[in-house]
C-alpha cells in the first residue's frame, strides 16, 4: 500500500458564495496551511468545491485531527490512494469497518464512487455494487448491513485521470467560515464561561478574534490574569494570530465605587470596559465588540442595562448567547475544551467593589450623572496607556 | 524578595537541596529489593528513622511512618483508629486536614465532638476535659500550635490533666507548625498516641511526612499494597526524600533554642511596631508562654486582608491570610470566628509567619509598604453605601 495519504476536505458554506467564492477558498486554503507544519512532502491541490492534502503516511491522522479546529471546514477524510482493483478497494474497507462493528449489533455502511474518468468501464453505481458486495460478503454475517441513506460509515471511491483515492468516513469539522474573511473584532474576555464560547461562535463567522481583559490586580490576585491567559490560548486554537489586551482596571474600579451611587457600579464598570474597549477596536482598525452577555442571566445583562452599556459606544456589538440559556453555552464551552478552565474559582472582582443590590433597570441620565463625579476619561487614557499587549500565539 | 508565609512552606535549606540531589543520584533502588543496593536503601531508612528518633527523643514504644505529608498522616491516623465509629473531639481550630478527617465519619452517624466554646484563647481550655469522659471520647486530636494564630496546646499539661479527667481518651497531636520553633519535651511521646510532622514546613522538600503513633495501636491501613511500613501503609518508600527529611529535622532541632531565639525577637519586634504605627491594628494572636513566637496574626480593619496580602505581594512581600474577601467566596476564617473575632476582624486579617531566614530589615520594609498601602486603601474600604 502507498506510503501517501490524501486528505480530502470538504466546505459547505463557501460553496454557496458567488463571484467572490475564490476569496473564501484562498483564505480557507492559507489557513490550513498556516496550522499544520511546513513539512516537505505536504502537497495542495484545490480543485473546484474542495481541497487536497497529499502527505506522508506517518502525519495523515495528527495533521488531519487539526482540521477539526479550522472553521469552514465542513468535513474531511483520509484517503489511500491505489490500483482501480475492487478486491484491493473491499480490502482495505473491511480493514477500517471491522473494528466497528459490536457483536449482535447491526452497523450500516455505504459506498459511493465519483468517476471523473468516462471511460472507466464500469459506472459509479456498479463499482458501489461491485466493492459493496465484496466487502458484505466478509462482514454481513458479522452485522454489517446497506443502509445509504443512514449510513454509518461510508466507503468513498474517487476514480481520476492520475489516481484512484479510498477515502475512509467523514470527520465533521467546525463548519461556518474561514476565520479572517470577515476581519477582525474584539472580545471582552472575564474569565468565565460565557465569553470565551462568544468568542469562539465569532470565529466560526469568519472572524479573527481579539481579547481583552480588565485586570484587577492588586485588589485580587494574579489568578484571574493566568485563567485569561490559558482561555485565550485555547480560542486561539481554532484562529490563531490573536492579541491579547490586559487593561488595568483597579484606579477605574476604586474612582467609581469611591464617588458613584452604589447600585449604579456594576453598569458604571462595564460602560467604562465598553468604552475601553471601543478605543482599542478604533486603534487596531477592528469591526465590532463581542460579548458573551445572555439576556438576564445576570443583573447587569437586562434590556435596560444592556442600552446603558451599548450606547457608549458606536461599534457594532455581537452578542451571540444573547438568546441561549446557560445549559446550552455550558454545553458548547466544554466542546471548545474552555470550560474546565472557566469554572476553576479564581475570583472575577474583589467583594468591597460589589453593591449590596445592583440597579437591574439603570436609567442613562441617571448614569451619566453619576460619571460627572469621577475623572472618567483621565483614568481612561491612563488604563490604556499602561495596558499590556499579549501575542497570544507566542503564549 | 521578603517571604513571611513560612507557616504555608518554607524554602529548602541549600544544604539539603544538595544533599538531596545526591541522595537522589545514589539511592534510587528500591529499599525491598533482596540484592545489595537494595539492602543499602533499606539501612538507608534505618539510619534515617534513628536519626529522627535521636533528634525528638521518640522512644521505641513509638512508630515512624513515612507519609506524603501532613494532611496524609492526620488521616492515616484518624481513619486509622477510629473509623468508623469511634468518639472522637476536636477544638474546632484545627487544620482542615483534621477537621474534614473528622466531619467525613458523619457519614456513619458519628459526629465528632467540638469543643469550640472552650477555645476562645486559641488553644483549649482544660476544664473541658471532665466532659470527654462524660461523652466516651476515645480520641482528641488537636494542633500542637495553631497554623493561624500560632497558640500553643501544651502536651505535657494535656496528658497531665487528661489522664486524671479523662484517662480512656487519646490524644492525637497536629506537629506541623512546632517542630524547630518551639522546644518539643522528650517526654511528651509517652502520653501521645499519634503525632503528625511535614518536612516542607521546616525547610525540607515537598512530599514527605512522618506520623508518629503508639506501637500498641493497631491502625487500619488506607493503602493496600505490599507490606511496608508495618503493613500500616503500603507503597516503595522514598528513600532519598526520607534521608533528606531525617537530615532537616536533625539540623532544626540542633538549632532550635537559637531559632526559637531568633523568632522571639522578631516577633516582640513586629507586634511592638506594629502598635506604633497608630493605626486600627488589633493583634489576634497572642504571647507568652502559650504563642508560638513564628505567628503574628493581626487585623488590619477596614482594609480586607486578601486585598493587602495582593498589594503586597506587587512589592514582592508574602505573607499570608485565613480568610478570603472575593466575590464568589465571602467565608472568613472559622478559626478566627471560632476564637470570637467579628466577620469584619476576620476577613481583615494577616498572618505573618517567620522562620530563621527573616531579619529586622525585613520587618521594617515590611511595616513600610504595610503602612503605605494601608493609608492608600483605608479611604475605599472606609466608605460605606453612599446615599446621594
Amino acid at each position: 500500500m502507498s506510503d501517501q495519504r490524501t486528505i480530502l476536505v470538504r466546505y459547505n458554506e463557501i460553496g454557496l458564495k458567488g463571484r467572490n467564492r475564490k476569496y473564501f477558498e484562498k483564505t480557507l486554503v492559507k489557513n490550513i496551511k498556516r496550522s499544520l507544519p511546513k513539512d516537505k512532502g505536504i502537497a495542495y491541490r484545490v480543485p473546484r468545491g474542495r481541497i487536497m492534502i497529499d502527505l506522508p503516511v506517518a502525519v495523515a491522522d495528527e495533521y488531519a485531527d487539526r482540521l477539526k479546529k479550522i472553521p469552514g471546514i465542513s468535513s474531511y477524510s483520509i484517503g489511500i490512494s491505489m490500483n482501480p482493483d475492487f478486491d484491493e478497494m473491499a480490502e482495505l474497507g473491511i480493514k477500517w469497518i471491522k473494528p466497528l462493528l459490536q457483536p449482535g449489533e447491526e452497523f450500516k455502511f455505504c459506498v459511493r464512487t465519483r468517476r471523473s474518468v468516462k471511460t472507466f468501464p464500469q459506472t459509479s453505481p456498479e463499482i458501489n455494487c461491485e466493492v459493496g458486495s465484496r466487502i458484505m460478503s466478509q462482514l454481513g454475517p458479522k452485522g454489517l448491513v446497506v443502509g445509504i441513506k443512514e449510513s454509518q460509515f461510508t466507503l468513498e471511491i474517487e476514480i481520476g485521470m492520475s489516481d484512484t483515492v479510498v477515502f475512509r468516513n467523514r470527520e465533521a469539522g467546525l463548519c461556518g467560515l474561514p476565520v479572517g474573511s470577515s476581519g477582525n473584532v474584539l472580545c471582552l474576555l472575564s474569565g468565565g464561561i460565557d465569553s470565551p464560547v462568544a468568542a469562539y461562535m465569532m470565529a466560526c463567522r469568519g472572524c479573527r478574534v481579539h481579547f481583552v481583559y480588565f485586570d484587577n490586580q492588586p485588589f485580587l490576585g494574579r489568578g484571574g490574569y493566568d485563567k485569561v491567559l490559558k482561555l485565550s490560548k485555547i480560542v486561539n486554537g481554532y484562529q490563531g494570530r490573536a492579541k491579547l489586551f490586559v487593561v488595568p482596571f483597579q484606579d477605574i474600579q476604586v474612582a467609581i465605587r469611591d464617588n458613584c451611587r452604589e447600585e449604579n457600579r456594576i453598569v458604571l464598570y462595564r460602560r467604562m470596559m465598553y468604552r475601553i474597549a471601543n478605543e482599542i477596536a478604533r486603534q487596531y482598525e477592528m469591526l465590532g465588540l463581542v460579548t458573551g452577555e445572555s439576556l438576564g442571566q445576570v443583573a447587569s445583562q437586562t434590556l435596560e442595562n444592556l442600552a446603558a452599556v451599548t450606547c457608549v459606544t458606536s461599534m457594532n456589538i455581537f452578542r451571540p448567547l444573547i438568546a441561549m440559556n446557560k445549559e446550552v453555552i455550558i454545553k458548547h464551552a466544554k466542546k471548545i475544551e474552555t470550560y474546565d478552565v472557566s469554572i476553576e474559582p479564581q475570583p472575577d472582582c474583589c467583594s468591597i467593589f460589589m453593591p449590596d443590590s445592583p440597579v437591574t433597570r439603570g436609567k442613562i441620565y441617571i448614569l451619566k450623572n453619576d460619571e460627572e463625579k469621577y475623572p472618567g476619561e483621565v483614568l481612561k487614557k491612563e488604563a490604556l496607556r499602561d495596558m499590556e499587549t499579549i501575542s497570544v500565539d507566542f503564549l | 524578595m521578603i517571604y513571611l508565609d513560612n507557616a504555608a512552606s518554607t524554602p529548602m535549606d541549600p544544604a539539603i537541596i544538595v544533599l538531596l540531589q545526591d541522595y537522589m543520584r545514589d539511592q534510587f533502588a528500591n529499599s525491598g529489593a533482596v540484592y545489595g543496593i537494595g539492602l543499602d536503601a533499606k539501612n538507608k531508612i534505618e539510619e534515617a528513622t534513628e536519626t529522627i528518633t535521636a533528634a525528638l527523643g521518640i522512644p521505641s514504644s513509638h512508630n515512624l511512618i513515612f507519609t506524603s505529608g501532613g494532611t496524609e498522616s492526620n488521616n492515616l491516623f484518624i481513619k486509622g483508629l477510629c473509623s468508623p465509629d469511634k468518639k472522637t473531639a476536636y477544638s474546632g481550630l484545627e487544620h482542615p486536614s483534621i477537621v474534614e478527617t473528622l466531619k467525613s465519619f458523619k457519614a456513619f452517624d458519628n459526629e465528632p465532638f467540638s469543643l469550640l466554646e472552650f477555645s476562645k484563647e486559641g488553644r483549649l481550655n482544660l476544664s473541658c476535659l471532665p466532659l470527654l469522659k462524660e461523652k466516651r471520647i476515645r480520641l482528641l486530636c488537636l494542633s500542637h500550635v495553631n497554623h493561624e494564630l500560632g497558640t500553643i496546646n501544651d502536651p505535657a499539661l494535656l496528658i497531665a490533666k487528661l489522664k486524671k479527667d479523662a484517662p480512656q481518651t487519646r490524644l492525637f497531636l497536629d506537629g506541623m507548625q512546632a517542630i524547630g520553633k518551639i522546644k518539643i519535651d522528650k517526654s511528651m511521646w509517652l502520653g501521645l498516641s499519634g503525632y503528625s510532622l511535614s518536612a516542607h514546613k521546616i525547610h525540607g522538600p515537598k512530599g514527605i511526612g512522618l506520623l508518629v503513633y503508639d506501637s500498641k495501636l493497631t491502625l487500619n491501613p488506607h493503602l493496600h499494597g505490599g507490606k511496608q511500613q508495618f503493613g500500616v501503609r503500603a507503597g516503595t518508600l522514598p528513600v532519598p526524600l526520607i534521608m533528606a527529611f531525617a537530615r532537616t529535622i536533625k539540623l532544626v532541632t540542633a538549632q532550635q533554642q537559637e531559632t526559637e531565639k531568633h523568632l522571639l525577637k522578631l516577633h516582640t519586634y513586629l507586634v511592638e511596631e506594629l502598635r506604633k504605627l497608630g493605626l486600627p491594628f488589633a493583634i489576634n494572636s497572642s504571647s507568652g508562654d502559650f504563642q508560638c513566637p513564628s505567628i503574628v496574626n493581626f487585623s488590619l480593619p477596614p482594609v480586607e486582608g486578601e486585598v493587602m496580602l495582593h498589594h503586597l505581594e506587587k512589592q514582592e512581600i508574602y505573607v499570608g491570610m485565613g480568610s478570603a474577601c472575593s466575590a464568589n467566596s465571602k467565608e472568613p476564617s472559622k478559626i478566627l470566628m471560632g476564637i470570637g473575632l467579628t466577620e469584619e476582624q476576620a476577613r481583615c486579617s494577616l498572618r505573618i509567619s517567620f522562620s530563621r531566614n527573616n531579619n529586622f530589615d525585613e520587618i521594617d520594609k515590611f511595616l513600610q509598604a504595610l503602612k503605605i498601602s494601608y493609608q492608600a486603601l483605608f479611604s475605599t474600604f472606609s466608605k460605606g453605601t453612599l446615599d446621594r
